[in-house]
């Protein structure tokens, strides 16, 4: 029995949404404000559909949104334009969001280019490879990066490090 | 602490975080669910923006420009009757053909001018680009023009050509410029090239 293909935008949408939450995430902490994040990632899946035609299906779909993302990001000479928090102050009822306040403030007072570093890798889970491919700069530029971002972090938390681990329990929060 | 340890608090505050894609998602699939708009759209919006391209390229590079004694004459207009810097004019009739004259201009020309139903008012000597012209300034239900006069000197081409406030022409009797008031100025210099 013959199947029956999928239409294009039946493929679009099983290969591109299952990332909108990703480039989400990482839309907020490069725009630092909620509404422009959700532009921006709606933008960058506009942009996505308009070049399905050119994806080529066995390739990384993730990789591929985020190079719109950033590029979309960055061409567009976009900058964070910290609304009211992401987090409402008054959402922080306890120690363990208390830290995961911290190191977020410490995070986006990184440089954005660490920061966008910072974020592919350790969040993402892409290697200095792929973020090289993704950024269209040099791994060596990546891995510098990365490295002053780690220890911008460290230093920003120094005193938040030395208190117990809280954030193992995780815990959801907006 | 480890860049390991670093890395597992980063994305754990991070992953804390909850995202809800929900509005995002409908906003998306409403957007590409809209029908794309067919090839030929797009090749007639392609068309057409060549048109203009095309007509904005003719405007500003084909077009031949303005004669520059043609801007000159303008100018003075501008200077000497919109502005009445105070000059020595002649406005005998005998007087004006006798300056044409010795210019030469013909003094019938004058007089030409004057059966197209502008009066003529006064005359002076100027120039323009370094050439002399007899600069006459008629009128016409309360407006001045100024008429610019003198022999066939090649610059234009034969029939009336301008826009807007300036017309220009050449004959085998005078080469002409005149400047009024918008299309006038071009009415004006169709019944002068008749009679000159």
């Amino acid at each position: 029995m013959p199947t029956e293909q999928p239409t294009q935008q039946e493929a679009f949408e099983r290969i591109a949404m299952p990332h909108l939450a990703a480039l989400l995430r990482v839309a907020r902490r490069l725009t630092l404000n909620g509404a422009a994040a959700e532009d921006l990632v709606q933008e960058t899946m506009l942009l996505a559909w308009r070049g399905f035609h050119r994806f080529q299906t066995d390739s990384n779909a993730r990789a591929w949104l985020f190079r719109i993302l950033l590029n979309a990001f960055y061409g567009q000479g976009r900058k964070a334009q910290r609304a009211s928090a992401l987090l409402p102050v008054s959402t922080v009822v306890d120690t363990r969001l208390q830290e995961a306040l911290e190191i977020r403030e410490a995070l986006e007072a990184l440089p954005i280019e660490q920061r966008t570093v910072l974020l592919l890798c350790v969040v993402e889970g892409f290697t200095c490879r792929e973020i090289a491919e993704i950024l269209n700069v040099p791994i060596g530029t990546v891995m510098s990066r990365l490295s002053r971002a780690r220890q911008e972090l460290r230093n920003s938390l120094a005193p938040l490090m030395k208190a117990p681990k809280a954030m193992e329990a995780g815990g959801a929060f907006r | 602490m480890t860049d390991d340890e670093l890395d597992q608090r980063v994305r754990a505050s991070i992953l804390a975080e909850e995202v809800d894609t929900a509005r995002l998602q409908r906003s998306i699939r409403e957007r590409i669910r809209r029908p794309r708009l067919p090839r030929w759209a797009f090749a007639a919006a392609a068309s057409i923006a060549l048109v203009i391209a095309g007509g904005v390229a003719y405007l500003t590079l084909v077009r031949p420009q303005t004669p520059p004694i043609c801007v000159a004459a303008a100018q003075d207009h501008q200077r000497e009757i919109v502005n009445g810097e105070p000059r020595r004019w002649l406005s005998d009739v005998n007087a004006i053909q006798s300056l044409a004259q010795k210019q030469g201009v013909p003094a019938s020309a004058i007089s030409a001018l004057a059966t197209t139903g502008y009066r003529l008012e006064r005359a002076r000597l100027c120039f323009l680009k370094k050439q002399i012209f007899l600069h006459l300034v008629y009128t016409k239900d309360g407006s001045e023009y100024s008429v610019y006069l003198r022999p066939p000197s090649g610059l234009f081409e034969g029939s009336v050509r301008g826009e807007g406030p300036l017309a220009y022409f050449e004959t085998n009797r005078v080469t002409a410029v005149f400047v009024g008031h918008g299309a006038d100025a071009m009415a004006f210099a169709r019944a002068g090239a008749r009679v000159l």
